[in-house]
């Protein structure tokens, strides 16, 4: 149990959290810092170039409209995403927490988590083997037809939607299952004595309760998937270009480090937007899981 | 409402099954062409080894695979460490800030790696750092730790602290009472927490694509160049062999935790 | 085994004052019982003892030496906890050998000594069990076990039986008393339950607000309470207050009650349920009082029976043995009697 600070639990506090958050700091906290910093910049302070402050780099997000779209674009990804995974995976944690029991329950949970937790990059790349032209699923589709099948849905925004859900299901399944399975199965017996039928059970008991869990797992999805590049890229092709992608481009290809910085820190605010008014919704999921 | 539901519960599971499907197929699929002869994966299947062999020939494979398991071990004693250390004052300790310092562990977790992939190549480019093995080693600390701190913090929480008064009031000195009550306890998150550590860095992309030089690749950036050239089977073969170690060690992890989810 | 002395403890947590100024001598093998409803107090005296809290005033004495500098591990303390925080990664064994082992007596000595306690808390053969796999009583004698093995000086038991159902709790006082008297061990248990207080203790304190208020022999303290909230605590008891007039006390409502001798001064007087009777009559005995009052309820229990009497405005409450009270009605006049020995005088409000 935390205890109050003795005088020397003070510097025994200290040492054993110093080395995690300086560690954090240089990594993630300094590097934000310098990113804003570099937003700033006319031109990489490196190699004696030239550089000056300037806004520049955020003006040419509004300058064009290119920018713009392609955010717009990401973020209609990301609510595309969110809404499958929600409509998809709130049966399945449904099914999980009230319906299958026991020994069968852990082992199902545990295989719906695993890939969550497995190589991103390696499971996009088996949507591309998948997806492809001659591939398993137009072979499969050549089972159930006569002739030769060409689905073509690799590198389309199909196929980037189909694999961002496949990546980001498991996070809402886990959410809204921990939500779920809080709720205690006595409250629901006791609606039912009182005669409410499984509609109205559902719209005022299960859903209010399930909601904070639900939402966690919507943000948690929505967010990275508005970051994303690795699975337009891959799934994508000519229709791959998302807000995510120009910024890598700015970072491996045209090497304009300020404006890339600056595009960064411009779905940075995004992003911490939508945490923070997710904020208290969160902290309640978080309770609840707890 | 298991009973009064017959039809729908039934069909509650057969959607749960055709998720799983959904899941896996892919996986399954990938693997399955990684054991097909034909280098352009046609079918129907002709079983060969031949790309995992071609794989076994592949010096810059083979070297990119051992910096990432290099790589993702250094990260997971570091990160155990320091997580542990931190878990541990944050169980222990009432102070100002306390709450700060725990949503501090957050950014790195919700942040998308694209934006905190960026930031550390320009501020280690800044620091004169620059690119390479110790710029991802560092990055993958820092993405490991907070996991390692939740997790080891979690299995924390269900300590129950009059166990270590009991130990003091049957005469166990400072020491005895860490090594016979309070680790013997931690341990379980420990060593999930020290397999999720694992993970985050073998899997690890996004970060690794920004910091690792060309020519000094982790695996799962070869991977994602090989791909940006052309499906081969060699990939698939690589690609199997990256999703079942990552698989296998969060399996082991499951045994230790649950993942936030209750037994 | 010693005598434990608490000298004038005071102990605040924030604005709340935990402990204000108890002192307390527990006689060395004596089995006393702290008492209190909850925030009163007594598991902070009963931690303070212990050394798990730090007094903010005043000293602990264990065998007469002062025990403020002495940290909890080397004060040669038994203690018991509520939840018996067994070690759950340790077997029965390990569990009781935990703190002979903390004083390396050595593996066989360790062994021998295990098994005796083991036997004592009729335990044998269940040292490789884990705690999970006990129920609820056989973990209760592990932590005794445990908290007595190693002869500590003193034993604190923090509402030792508070987790078990009634019967089983009934079973281990019983058991509790047993092994005190055997080991004859200095013992000091916090309870809320004033029954079991009675049961176990030769010797009570009660608590209140932070300040112990009563000390004493159980029986003492149950015939002759010094304060009315002694006095309600430890059992039930219907107080009679007015304005005493020479021998008699005057009620509200003018009815003159007899009072023992000697009771100048007295705060209330009371008389314990059992020690009265309900009749349709006023019993013709000599050295019984009665007085009128007006039957509102009757709630059989088995064995007695507790009737609710309305005097002078307030509820009393009579046990009696059911034949005794069958024939009365429902609800209606009554008399209430008691034997005017019964009748106590309480000093202090």
């Amino acid at each position: 149990m935390a205890q109050p600070l003795g005088p020397g639990d003070a510097r025994r506090a200290a040492l054993l959290l110093t080395p995690a958050y300086l560690w954090l700091t240089a990594a993630v906290f300094l590097p934000l810092s310098a990113m804003l910093f570099f937003s700033l910049l006319s031109d990489a302070p490196f190699r004696g170039a030239d550089w000056r402050f300037t806004l520049d780099n955020y003006r040419a997000f509004f300058a064009t409209d290119v920018y713009a779209t392609l955010l717009w674009k990401s973020l209609r990804l990301g609510l595309t995403v969110t809404a499958l995974c929600v409509v998809i995976g709130f049966p399945c944690a449904w099914v999980l927490a009230k319906t299958i029991r026991g020994r069968a329950r852990e082992a199902l949970f545990l295989l719906i988590i695993l890939p969550f937790w497995s190589n991103s990059l390696v499971r996009v790349f088996s949507w591309a083997i998948v997806l492809r032209g001659n591939g398993a699923l137009d072979w499969l589709a050549g089972l159930f037809s006569s002739g030769d099948v060409r689905l073509g849905l690799l590198f389309t925004p199909t196929a980037v939607v189909i694999g961002l859900v496949h990546s980001y299901l498991p996070y809402v399944i886990l959410t809204t299952y921990l939500a779920l399975q809080a709720i205690d199965d006595t409250l629901i017996e006791a609606a039912r004595s009182m005669g409410a039928d499984r509609r109205t059970i559902f719209r005022r008991l299960v859903l209010p309760l399930s909601l904070p869990g639900l939402a966690a797992g919507a943000v948690l999805v929505f967010v990275p998937v508005v970051g994303s590049f690795m699975e337009p890229r891959i799934l994508g092709g000519r229709f791959g270009a998302y807000f995510g992608t120009v910024i890598e481009d700015q970072f491996v290809a045209v090497f304009n480090w300020p404006l890339g910085a600056a595009l960064s820190f411009i779905l940075l605010a995004v992003v911490l937007a939508i945490l923070s008014a997710a904020a208290p919704v969160l902290r309640r999921a978080q309770g609840a899981a707890a | 409402m298991r009973e009064g539901g017959g039809w729908l519960s039934r069909l509650g599971v057969a959607w749960l099954w055709a998720v799983l499907a959904f899941l896996y197929a892919p996986i399954v699929v990938m693997a399955l062409m990684s054991f097909n002869a034909s280098p352009f994966y046609q079918l129907p299947f002709a079983f060969s080894t031949r790309w995992y062999a071609d794989l076994w020939a592949n010096a810059e494979i083979r070297a990119a695979a051992l910096r990432s398991l290099v790589i993702a071990a250094t990260t997971t004693a570091i990160a155990t460490a320091l997580g542990c250390a931190a878990a541990l004052a944050l169980f222990r300790y009432a102070f100002r800030g306390k709450a700060l310092l725990q949503a501090l562990l957050f950014p790195p977790i919700a942040i998308p790696w694209l934006i905190t992939g960026t930031a550390m190549l320009i501020f280690f480019f800044g620091v004169g750092l620059g690119r390479g093995a110790p710029a991802v080693l560092i990055g993958h600390v820092a993405l490991a730790l907070p996991y390692v701190v939740i997790v080891v913090n979690a299995r924390l929480a269900s300590f129950d602290p009059t166990l270590e008064e009991a130990a003091r009031s049957l005469g166990a000195s400072p020491w005895m009472v860490a090594r016979r009550v309070t680790l013997p306890w931690m341990a379980p998150g420990v060593v999930a927490g020290a397999l999720f550590a694992f993970a985050v860095s073998f899997d690890q992309f996004v970060v690794s694509y920004f910091l690792a030089r060309p020519g000094d690749a982790t695996l799962p950036v070869l991977i994602y160049t090989s791909i940006r050239k052309g499906f081969t089977p060699e990939i698939n073969a690589v690609s199997t062999i990256v999703i079942g170690v990552s698989m296998a060690a969060l399996l082991a992890a499951a045994r230790f935790s649950n993942f936030g989810g209750r037994r | 085994m010693a005598e434990v002395s608490v000298r004038d403890v005071s102990k605040r947590f924030g604005a709340t004052a935990a402990l204000d100024g108890v002192s307390m001598d527990f006689a060395d093998g004596g089995f006393c019982a702290l008492l209190g409803p909850s925030g009163s107090g007594k598991t902070t005296l009963l931690r303070v003892i212990a050394g798990f809290v730090a007094p903010d005033a005043g000293a602990i004495l264990i065998g007469g030496r002062s025990v403020a500098r002495t940290p909890v591990e080397k004060r040669d303390i038994g203690f018991m906890f509520q939840n018996y925080a067994l070690f759950p990664n340790m077997s029965v064994a390990e569990n009781v050998g935990f703190g002979l082992r903390a004083r390396k007596v050595g593996a066989a000595a360790e062994r021998r000594r295990v098994a005796e306690a083991l036997a004592l808390v009729r335990l044998d053969g269940l040292g490789d069990r884990r705690p999970h796999a006990l129920s609820g009583g056989q973990k209760q004698r592990v932590a005794l076990a445990r908290a007595f093995v190693t002869n500590p000086q003193v034993l604190l038991l923090d509402e030792p039986l508070s987790a078990l159902d009634k019967a089983l709790r009934v079973e281990m006082q019983s058991e509790l008393k047993r092994i005190q008297r055997e080991i004859g061990i200095t013992t000091i248990f916090v309870t809320h339950d004033q029954e079991e207080a009675l049961t176990l203790a030769d010797r009570v304190g009660i608590l209140r607000e932070g300040r112990l208020i009563e000390t004493g022999a159980p029986r003492e303290v149950y015939n002759a309470p010094s304060t009315v909230f002694a006095a309600r605590f430890l059992g039930d008891a219907n107080i009679f207050e007015g304005r005493a007039e020479g021998a008699v006390l005057r009620l509200p409502d003018g009815t003159a009650v007899r009072i023992p001798p000697g009771s100048d001064g007295a705060a209330a007087f009371a008389v314990r349920p059992e020690n009265m009777r309900v009749s349709l009559a006023p019993p013709d005995a000599p050295g019984v009082d009665s007085v009128r009052g007006d039957l509102v309820q009757r709630v059989f229990a088995g064995a007695m029976t507790t009737c609710v009497v309305t005097v002078c405005g307030r509820p009393m409450k009579i046990v009696a043995p059911d034949r005794e009270v069958a024939d009365l009605p429902e609800a209606g006049p009554v008399w209430v009697s008691w034997d005017r020995a019964r009748m106590m005088a309480i000093p202090h409000p």
